[in-house]
């Protein structure tokens, strides 16, 4: 065979061995490195501080568990959440994460290194991605090879899809999940490979972390059984399918429903009826494969064989049966607004109100995958080359991802370790083919149809890389008159056309070769610019703390947030209840440290319209539910001085949505835009809006702060009315300085029984108008 | 702890031995003249004796300080005018039927009959004043009252006797003008002139300490005074002060609370009005929006934050010796303090351990010396907590702090990597001052072999988990051979 260039001879295999192995655990250091590097933007520009809302809440739960100890956490009855109801905390949260944070704690402590609880939380997710970075080498060794492995660690360690969600501080559920999902399925395809009930025990354990860890373990309980009954469909049962399913499902499923917030959900709700299936199908099968080995007649077998499809018939009846029975819990809302992307909005608003819910847009796809969404299909592609059982497990999982994240933001998180497997099998490929030194046998083909073809698809694989590194390819592909078969093309059209033989395969000459490995390590580059700069401007920001610069060029921190929470925390009494908008109700708790009537654990719809109610009604109407609630404090977020968008005005149709569904007869969404259908502030607003109390209190004396010029609201561009709202029954207890967070007293009730509008004009000096004169003459009899 | 039991035991046996050497008549006043310089937290009491002795060889003079002088007063020293030594005072016990307590000075030299000294006693007050009215809304000023005794408290006969109470601007509200002074006065008893009030001059006065004299003759009086800068108060400061051999670093670490001790916020805070008042550069008085700080000079990586993490609004100007003395520290609160109002945060820096310690090489010790604490101007320390961690593994730990805390006390620290621990000395104090900025100095050994322990520590570990590795992956535990 001639050879492109030479290879050192010299080199015993051992010395080859060792020398890639030694390399291979550098690479993986050095991806692991970056993978947590690139996850400091938020450390290095603003601080170590936890992010956003969700982690909050988790924050302040791994503070009991690290303080109290794991029984009181697991016991831990939260009484100012919720506001009078309270929260059971223990019961429903997924614990892995605070458990994993508390075990590091206490390791480290053990170990007399006082590190602090904030410090761990806020770098767990950078420190897990390493492990997912190793996890995800471990799965892609199983499909192709080491080197696809690295390939797929490194997409995996810096792609955005991932970072978005694993940045140090964003202390989130996701942060070990993505790691806990990939390791279980490297569980699961290595049990499956192998047949060995130690892995699949394995899996299972992994299984019951990842239950422990993550909602989205559903994903991995209705994964794995699809993945073994699309195997017992294409005809591969076999008894290391049946030992590595019946072990992992059976401790699997043991084992999550000790979690309290699972409980005895994997027997009675219809997400996980699907693994229940599998495996009752699985024993059936396995004992029709036993029957068959020891009887021979035909007809018994196919008697045998209708029974077996009977019984599964039967099995699938019997789920339905006992789901209408009431018996297995029905799918729930969540659910169903996976497959209609408008159910939620129509019938829970509450879900379509979050932004991570909604359907993704195409850019974002580009945004967090760059080059890897294009070589994805390829990378699917090439799996169905050889087609093994573990090809079989990646193909589905790429369909199903795919299909998931585009229904929802958030599940790109699901398909990015999927994308990033397939690409790194896709780009290992091309690189395997072009490195490879062994030149095929000069045969004569018609390479010229093939070769345009070749080239047109190369250009459009390398669109992102410059055009030079383009041109340069095609200079080089008349050159190389018989080989200008471009990677992908080349192994696809292997795969379709199967006549060709297996000896005309292969690149040949040099520079061919350095023409695609130059482009392809082009697009690598890129990708690294790309996601690095994504990640740096926009999944960097804490969004607790907001950055702008100022006119010398030096960054400049708004730090509003946290003003007015250590106000509340440092100057109200500690029972004082604060009422806000759910949004904000975790990091009320975890910064402010004061009861809250919502928050951001959404398990009470009618409360929470409660809080859209009083929001959204008359201040005559919200003062007594206030009353009720104990409410001392209110609190909104208004960008309008500052620009910032976020704020409660522009949620506002979102709380009137929500307490239209507990209430449409006081609450009507058309009341609150102007009779052209606007939704405006300024002088058309409607007069339901103006008097909302939402309305009122974000613009209450905003007027009066541009010191007689026209006030302009600069979230929605729309100019102001010149004399702002009044308030009778609520006092503006303290505004943040760049007035994002507005917190407002609620006033007591008026000691003289009069009602506080009637108290305030009184003390304002106002004389009561008479109402009609009152016929003082008796109506004659 | 020893040292201070022993330094305070002969003393202490003395006061026993001999309870009544406060004689009556060993000394008489010709004349008393008290300065009260009114402030917002602080008061400085400044009151000269012109002491003549009535017999040979009277050398320990007595101070009198009524119930609630003692409980205001956090400072007290006194001196001979124009000299510098600070005389020795020691507790006197307490004169039950008076209600007086009474110290001892000694004066540097015995006087004879008919000699006389003048004798300057210094006294630092705290919470002595309080805001009047109570509350006041946000655009308003600040007023405080201060109220005292008006005769100066002496065990002695007083010939004249004069009060001067100064405030910090002349816009005084109102002062009481004490009647039935006719027995020690015949003209007004006070007269008022600029930011000063004068009481007296009272002549004649027969010693106060008494409760003859304090029951039906010693007066009251209070001045209501304008402001204008905000009272604040430390309600807590907790310091720890970290030794680093190997890193050659003092750590010092302050965790403040602070409080406008100004008149309540009456109604609420408006932002509004608060730029307003800020863009017109008028702000009120009672508010307290930054704060400066002098820190060490030579700091290096300060940090401030508070319970929920990073303040980014602090400017910090490092000061490099010998030029310049302290660094400059401006602090601004996450919110602008109103009257009433609290802030927490936590304030730390590292600086060169050379610019504080030294090694004795005739007793192989460490000598360092810590500032006790961070000075927040015009402030006053309610209860303070210093600790002094040092070296793990020091031994004969000597220290001495700059005054007698109330209570202190070694325990062991465990921190980054340590096997036994670290000597920590905490020292307690309440109610500091300006005055009492000082320093503590400690002493102790580190031999070599607790330098070399952490590294040996953690060399051992790694070394542990090396050869454990390294016979795991030798080992076969395997049932079935292959």
């Amino acid at each position: 065979m001639p050879l492109a260039y030479s290879l050192p001879t010299d080199l015993s295999p051992a010395t080859v061995v060792n020398a890639s192995s030694l390399l291979r655990i550098v690479a993986l250091a050095l991806i692991s490195g970056a993978a947590i590097a690139s996850r400091l933007f938020a450390v290095i520009n603003f601080e170590s501080v936890i992010h956003e809302f969700d982690p909050w809440f988790n924050y302040r739960a791994t503070r009991v568990l690290a303080s109290e100890g794991f029984y009181e956490f697991w016991n831990w009855f939260d009484p100012t959440a919720w506001y009078p109801l309270g929260r059971v905390v223990g019961g429903t949260i997924y614990p892995g994460l605070m458990a994993t944070s508390g075990v590091i704690y206490s390791i480290l402590h053990g170990l007399n290194l006082p590190v602090d609880i904030r410090n761990i939380c806020v770098m767990l997710a950078p420190g897990f991605s390493a492990l997912t970075a190793w996890s995800t080498y471990m799965f892609t060794k199983e499909m192709k090879d080491e080197s696809a492995g690295l390939l797929a660690a490194a997409f995996i360690g810096i792609v955005p899809g991932y970072i978005s969600r694993s940045v140090a501080g964003s202390y989130d559920n996701e942060a070990i999940a993505i790691f806990l999902l990939m390791f279980t399925f490297f569980l699961w395809i290595k049990a499956l490979k192998t047949g060995s009930a130690f892995f699949g025990t394995l899996a299972a354990l992994f299984y019951f972390y990842m239950v422990a860890a993550w909602g989205g373990y559903a994903f991995i309980t209705n994964m794995i059984p699809l993945h073994a009954f699309t195997l017992i469909l294409m005809g591969r049962f076999s008894s290391r399918l049946y030992v590595a399913y019946s072990s992992w499902y059976a401790i699997g499923t043991l084992a999550s429903m000790q979690v309290p917030f699972v409980g005895f959900q994997p027997v009675r709700t219809s997400e996980h009826m699907a693994a229940l299936g599998v495996f009752g199908l699985l024993q059936i099968i396995a004992f029709a494969e036993l029957v068959r080995a020891h009887v021979s007649s035909k007809q018994f077998q196919r008697l045998l064989y209708a029974s077996v499809i009977g019984m599964g018939i039967l099995g699938g009846l019997a789920i339905v049966g006992l789901t209408y029975k009431g018996w297995i819990a029905p799918w729930t809302g969540r659910f169903y607004s996976l497959w209609d992307t408008g159910y939620a909005k129509k019938y829970i608003p509450i879900i379509a109100s979050v932004s991570e819910h909604q359907p993704t847009a195409w850019p974002s796809f580009f945004m967090d995958l760059q080059l890897l969404i294009f070589v994805f299909p390829a990378g699917v592609i090439l799996c169905f080359r050889e087609l093994r059982d573990e090809h079989v497990f990646v193909i589905i999982y790429a369909v199903v991802a795919s299909y998931f994240a585009g229904v929802m933001v958030r599940l790109m998180l699901t398909l990015t370790p999927c994308v990033c497997v397939c690409a790194a099998v896709a780009f290992s490929s091309v690189l395997d083919t072009y490195i490879n030194p062994v030149e095929p046998d000069a045969v004569e083909e018609e390479a010229e149809t093939a070769g345009d073809g070749a080239v047109s698809a190369s250009s459009t694989a390398v669109s992102t890389s410059s055009g030079s590194a383009t041109k340069k390819g095609k200079k080089a592909a008349p050159a190389a008159q018989p080989g200008p078969l471009g990677g992908l093309v080349s192994t696809v059209s292997a795969v379709v056309s199967t006549k060709k033989g297996e000896k005309s395969r292969g690149i040949f000459g040099g520079d061919t070769r350095l023409a695609v490995l130059l482009n392809a390590l082009g697009m690598l580059l890129f990708f690294v610019l790309h996601c690095t700069y994504v990640t740096s401007s926009a999944y960097s920001s804490p969004s607790v703390v907001l950055a702008s610069t100022n006119p010398d060029g030096s960054q400049h921190i708004i730090d509003d947030f946290r003003e007015a929470y250590y106000w509340l925390r440092q100057n109200t009494p500690e029972t004082a209840v604060v009422m806000s908008w759910w949004d904000y109700g975790y990091q009320i708790a975890g910064m402010a440290d004061r009861p809250t009537l919502v928050d951001n654990n959404t398990w009470n719809n009618t409360h929470i319209a409660t809080v859209g109610k009083a929001m959204s009604s008359s201040e005559e109407v919200a003062y007594p539910i206030l009353r009720k609630h104990d409410v001392d404090y209110v609190l909104v977020i208004f960008g309008g001085l500052l620009g910032y968008s976020g704020d409660d005005i522009n949620k506002f149709l979102w709380m009137v949505r929500i307490a239209q569904g507990v209430w449409p007869d006081e609450i009507q969404e058309p009341n609150y835009f102007t009779a052209k259908g606007e939704y405006k502030v300024d002088d058309g607003a409607s007069n339901t809006m103006k008097n909302s109390l939402m309305y009122k209190m974000s613009y209450y004396r905003f007027a009066e702060l541009f010191g007689g010029n026209q006030a302009v609201d600069r979230v929605r561009g729309q100019q102001m009315p010149k004399i702002g709202p009044t308030l009778d029954y609520l006092d503006e207890a303290f505004t943040s300085e760049n007035w994002i967070v507005r917190i407002y007293q609620v006033k007591k009730e008026d000691p003289l029984g009069r009602d506080l509008r009637t108290a305030n004009a009184f003390e304002q000096g106002k004389r009561r108008k008479r109402s009609k004169p009152v016929a003082r003459r008796r109506a004659i009899v | 702890m020893v040292p201070h039991w022993r330094r305070r035991l002969p003393l202490l046996l003395l006061s026993l031995l001999c309870p009544s050497f406060a004689s009556a008549h060993s000394f008489e006043n010709t004349a008393i003249v008290r300065t009260i310089d009114l402030g917002g937290s602080l008061v400085h009491v400044t009151t000269t004796y012109a002491v003549k002795a009535l017999e040979d060889g009277a050398g320990v003079y007595t101070l009198a300080l009524a119930e609630r002088e003692l409980k205001r007063t956090s400072w007290l020293e006194a001196k001979i005018k124009g000299q510098q030594n600070i005389l020795a005072m020691e507790s006197a016990g307490f004169d039950g039927e008076s209600g007086v307590y009474l110290f001892s000075v000694e004066l540097p030299e015995t006087l004879r009959t008919n000699g006389t000294a003048n004798l300057v006693v210094e006294a630092i007050e705290t919470h002595a004043t309080y805001p009047w009215p109570e509350e006041a809304g946000q655009k308003d000023g600040q007023s405080l009252k201060y109220e005292t005794d008006l005769f100066v408290v002496s065990p002695y006969k007083t010939s004249v006797e004069r009060i001067k109470i100064k405030s910090p601007s002349p816009n005084i509200l109102s002062y009481s003008t004490p009647e039935g002074l006719d027995e020690f006065t015949m003209e007004i008893p006070v007269t008022k002139s600029g930011a000063t009030i004068t009481y007296g001059p009272f002549s004649n006065i027969p010693a106060t300490a008494d409760a003859t004299f304090l029951k039906p003759k010693q007066k009251e009086v209070a001045v209501h005074y304008n402001y204008d800068h905000p009272v604040i108060e430390v309600t807590e400061l907790k310091r720890s002060a970290e030794i680093s051999h190997w890193g050659a670093n003092l750590n010092i670490e302050d965790k403040i609370h602070l409080h406008n001790a100004g008149p309540k916020l009456k109604g609420h805070f408006s932002r509004l009005e608060h730029q307003a008042s800020t863009f017109l550069g008028r702000m009120p008085p009672h508010v307290l929006p930054s704060l400066t700080l002098h820190l060490p000079p030579n700091i290096r990586s300060p940090y401030y934050y508070d319970l929920i993490g990073n303040v980014s609004t602090s400017h910090l100007r490092v000061g490099h010796l010998p030029a310049q003395q302290s660094s400059l520290l401006e602090v601004r609160p996450r919110y602008p303090l109103m009257g009433g109002w609290n802030y927490s945060f936590t304030l730390g820096w590292d600086s060169p351990l050379a610019d504080y310690a030294g090694y004795d090489k005739s007793t192989g010790k460490y000598v360092i010396g810590v500032p006790l604490m961070t000075l927040v101007p015009g402030a006053v320390v309610g209860d303070a907590e210093v600790t002094i961690i040092l070296p793990e593994g020091a031994t004969d730990v000597d220290f001495f702090p700059p005054f007698t805390p109330i209570q202190s006390y070694v325990k062991t620290h465990v921190t980054y990597l340590d096997t036994v621990g670290r000597p920590a000395i905490i020292l307690e104090y309440k109610d500091l001052t300006t005055k009492h900025a000082g320093t503590v100095y400690v002493m102790y050994k580190v031999p070599l072999s607790a330098h070399l322990k952490k590294p040996l520590a953690v060399a051992t570990a790694f070394m542990g988990l090396f050869v454990l590795g390294f016979a795991v992956r030798r080992m076969d535990v395997r049932i079935q051979k292959k």
